[in-house]
């Protein structure tokens, strides 16, 4: 059962209301639209709109609604005490308020969702939605009251104690300052305000204490002063409440000495009037301050007037005082254990049937609160060692107990590091014995008949060859191919000059500057004199006589005309003709043809006739565009300006500059 | 008296430990915590052995014994075994049975003259029971369940049985063990009574969980507590039973 309202969320205000819900409806729906949209689509954007905003509004007030307990389905004691505190008509004008205005809304949703169907325009439409968001708008204004109100409910209800209305409670009564919460206080850890003047304690207060391994619960009631109910204010009408419904028992307090400042007559009065509540209740008339004022102290007529008071059934009179202690847990006690047999046995009687049969749950109960005894009464002797009876009991702050195994583990490194030794206690003929070397047992067999005695000295013995092999370099891969023969290494010898050399051509090749600036021709089409040729066969040993002759001979031919005169017939030959001129003369004489190149260019490279006059046309196309732009040749890249600044500078006369 | 404990993070402390009038056998523990409860309640009156049983902790479950014997399951190793001889007094007799129910501390809830046995232990297994343990052997359920030695705790004094036996299981229960018997429960209203609780005749460890009134009910039954007796609950324990029970 719900005994607190701590978890109730923030009431916003009427303003933070609108701005919650409009700023939603801004952030959560689309906001372009355009009028050049089609209209259904306008009409559906603007239906959204509306429609969400109510959702909104619906949501949030139905969640206030839903949050705030319902004052039909509480307990009544709660019920009584909101009464009181918050006035339930008044709470429940409020939630109605809100519950109106949702429905107000969900209508005016409603009803402009049925006119924007209608509208026909972006502009129509956007005034339906303004109109519509506008009354909802004024409807959450009017709840400015109930909303303010509402929040301070639900501030007040969540600092309201926890009280259980159906467990073990001792409620304490009486006139203001006649020691309630001081009782409270001295039998339970409750952190009560006692001061001493009138209505300390405005409303009630719980303190919670064990008694007999159960918990229960004492409430603290501000005061009641003696006058009829409907004169009673809410600070009294809170303890009126808490004694009308909780199922307690009832201390009523007295202050016979009057140091309160009512008189014992106010006090008996208030008693009687109050009694029609305490039907069906432990009620205890407890006498406080027995310290200044015992019962015994007061003139025979008051006493015979507080006697008068215990002859109502069930009424019993306790002592004490709260500032001596005195009585106290006596009455804690006293109240306690007549409270609790009165609860079981109200218990015992609901679970019993009218045939006297135990029945659910009781049952479990009286199995639990059954002891089987044996039924001859023999009863078996315990074996209790004589240690055990002389045995000190433990206690923590001893000076002289020895160390116990936590703090044995503590000292030497604490939990996950500490390991107990587990032979430390073997009880054994001699204790020299305990850390012996065992016979280690695996399925059933001796480990050490599985072991080489001599294992730990053989494997020293491995690690140490190993140790020494690699220090000789035994594992060393360098070196390890070894030359086979002679003949291998004569080719290597042989394979290492070649290499060296031919690295000394490559250089010397890379390094010869003689180049100068001459093309760099390839080897096959370098001229080598003849002469070259010849020695190098030479030296091979060949004949080379017939070579130069037929070199010579398929040279001759192929050469054109010598570009200088032929010294040809300058000498003199004996037997030639006698003439009169001398040979320079001679050749200077004879006419002379031409130089020819040894090929013709015009038709050197083209198979015929036919592909050469393809290669002129399409010489002539490719000459076509070089021409037109009046370029000298191929290379030609020249760019004349093209706004000569001579043309087009100076001052502008009449016209454009176009049209000049 | 009767303490509370945890064995790590686990309430149910029956199971990782066992308690008899001559040694007390402990869980093997990350921490010394649990070992550590055990030895200020009892203080080198008797010794406390930390072991495992077949590798486990759960050696609560697994062994059941009382203060003349210690029966093991066929599953404890030979190391195990020898380590559990060094470390107990030697008029405990130590016996490894081979089983089919391994888990002794279930279906075995012995005192130092009673046992009470599961229905289908064998019988040479009963046998073994009577000779090493010295007691009088029963076949016995205890509130319909075959598990005695889950569902029951015994000493010489007293005997606490699942909350859900009947009273006249109760009272059959009483006459045959010869010690008074009373239903209850430990760890907050849990059943098994012997997985939350270890106890012998002068001293009791129950779970963490154990609510006062459950504690204080342990406390009369075994009369772990000087000047209670098991006659207390069904008089001043009556109305804070009902009252915490209902």
């Amino acid at each position: 059962m719900k005994t607190t309202w701590k978890d109730i969320p923030p009431v916003p205000t009427h303003q933070e209301f609108i701005d919650i819900v409009l700023s939603r409806t801004q952030r959560r729906l689309p906001t372009q639209i355009r009028a050049g949209f089609k209209i259904n689509r306008i009409r559906a954007f603007y239906t959204r709109k509306v429609k969400f905003t109510q959702e909104t509004f619906s949501e949030k007030l139905g969640a206030i609604l839903e949050s705030f307990p319902r004052l039909e389905d509480i307990h009544p004691f709660h019920k009584d005490l909101m009464n009181t505190l918050y006035d339930a008509d008044h709470f429940k004008i409020a939630l109605g308020q809100l519950s109106t205005a949702k429905h107000q809304i969900e209508a005016i949703s409603r009803d402009y969702v049925r006119l924007l169907k209608y509208g026909q325009s972006l502009f129509q439409c956007k005034n339906l939605k303004k109109a519509a968001l506008g009354r909802m708008a004024t409807i959450t204004k009017r709840l400015k009251d109930p909303l303010l109100y509402l929040d301070q409910v639900r501030q007040h209800l969540g600092r309201l104690p926890s009280i259980d209305p159906n467990t073990r409670t001792l409620l304490i009564c009486g006139y203001p300052n006649v020691g309630k919460s001081s009782f409270l206080k001295s039998v339970t850890r409750a952190d009560v305000d006692v001061q001493p003047y009138a209505f300390t304690t405005k409303s009630l207060f719980v303190g919670h204490f064990d008694y007999r391994y159960l918990r229960f619960q004492a409430i603290d009631t501000p005061g009641i002063l003696d006058h009829p109910l409907e004169e009673m204010n809410t600070i009294e009408m809170q303890s009126i409440t808490a004694i009308a419904h909780l199922r307690s028992a009832i201390l009523y307090f007295m202050d016979l000495s009057e140091q309160c400042g009512y008189s014992v007559q106010a006090q008996i009065k208030l008693f009687q009037e109050i009694k029609p509540l305490f039907s069906n209740k432990l009620v205890f008339l407890v006498i406080n301050k027995i310290d200044v004022t015992r019962p015994e102290d007061l003139d025979p007529e008051t006493q015979a007037q507080v006697q008068t008071l215990l002859q109502s059934d069930g009424v019993e009179m306790l002592q004490l005082s709260c500032t001596t202690q005195e009585g106290v847990q006596e009455v804690k006690n006293a109240a306690c254990d007549r409270l609790m047999s009165e609860r079981v046995n109200q218990k015992l009687k609901s679970g019993t049937t009218s045939g006297n049969a135990v029945g659910g749950r009781l049952e479990g109960i009286m199995r639990r609160i059954h002891v089987a005894m044996p039924i001859d009464g023999k009863v078996l002797v315990p074996h209790i060692p004589e240690s055990v009876k002389n045995m000190k009991k433990f206690e923590k702050d001893d000076p002289n107990r020895p160390k116990n195994a936590r703090e044995i583990e503590e000292e030497n490194g604490g939990a996950g590091v500490y390991n107990i030794d587990i032979r430390k206690d073997y009880i054994l003929k001699n204790p020299d014995w305990k850390y012996d070397k065992m016979v280690e047992i695996f399925d059933g067999k001796n480990v050490a008949d599985y072991l080489d005695p001599d294992i730990a000295a053989k494997m020293d013995a491995l690690e140490e060859e190993e140790l020494r092999l690699e220090a000789e370099g035994f594992y060393n891969s360098e070196d390890d191919e070894d030359i086979d023969s002679e003949e291998e290494a004569d080719i290597l010898a042989k394979a290492e000059i070649i290499k060296e050399k031919h690295a000394i051509i490559r250089a010397e090749a890379r390094s010869r500057k003689s180049l100068k600036n001459r093309a760099i021709i390839p080897r096959k089409f370098q001229k080598k004199p003849v002469s070259k040729l010849e020695n190098a066969l030479d030296e091979m040993g060949v004949d080379t006589e017939s070579l130069a002759l037929r070199g010579r001979s398929a040279v001759r031919d192929a050469r054109g005309r010598s570009v200088t005169r032929s010294r040809l017939g300058t000498e003199d030959a004996g037997d030639t003709m006698d003439v009169d001129q001398t040979p320079l003369e001679r050749l200077r004489s004879k006419s002379r043809a031409r130089s020819q190149p040894m090929t013709n260019r015009l038709v050197d490279g083209v198979r015929n006739t036919e592909l050469r006059d393809k290669a002129e046309r399409h010489a002539k196309v490719m000459q076509r565009k070089m021409n037109r732009m009046a370029r000298q040749g191929e290379a030609d890249r020249h760019t004349s300006s093209a706004l000569p600044k001579h043309l087009f500078s100076g001052k502008r006369g009449m016209g454009k500059t176009q049209r000049r | 008296m009767a303490t509370r404990a945890r064995f790590e993070n686990s309430a149910e402390v029956g199971v990782f430990s066992r308690l008899t009038n001559s040694y007390a056998l402990v869980a093997v523990s990350g921490s010394e915590n649990f070992y550590t409860i055990f030895q200020e309640e009892l203080q080198n009156t008797i010794p406390i052995c930390r072991t495992n049983i077949a590798g486990t902790k759960i050696i609560g479950r697994l062994t059941a014994g009382n203060r003349k014997g210690l029966l093991v399951p066929t599953i404890t190793t030979d190391q195990e075994l020898q380590h559990l001889r060094n470390s107990l007094p030697d008029t405990v007799k130590i016996m490894r049975i081979e089983e089919r129910l391994s888990a002794l501390g279930n279906v075995i809830a012995a005192n130092d003259h009673v046992a009470l046995i599961h229905p289908d232990l064998d019988r040479e297994t009963e046998e073994i029971i009577a000779d090493v343990l010295g007691v009088e052997v029963f076949r016995q359920t205890v509130s319909d369940n075959v598990l005695v030695g889950t569902y029951c705790s015994l000493s010489n004094r007293g005997a606490l049985v699942s909350p859900k036996t009947p009273i006249q299981d109760q009272d059959e229960l009483s006459s045959l063990l010869q010690v008074p018997v009373v239903a209850g429960s430990v760890n907050r209203g849990s059943d098994v009574i012997g997985g939350g609780m270890v106890v012998n005749d002068w001293c009791a460890v129950v779970g963490s969980d154990t609510t006062a009134t459950e504690l204080s009910v342990i406390e009369k039954v075994f009369q772990v507590q000087t000047g209670a007796g098991p006659q207390d609950i069904g008089k001043e324990m009556r109305d804070t039973v009902v009252e915490s029970f209902y």
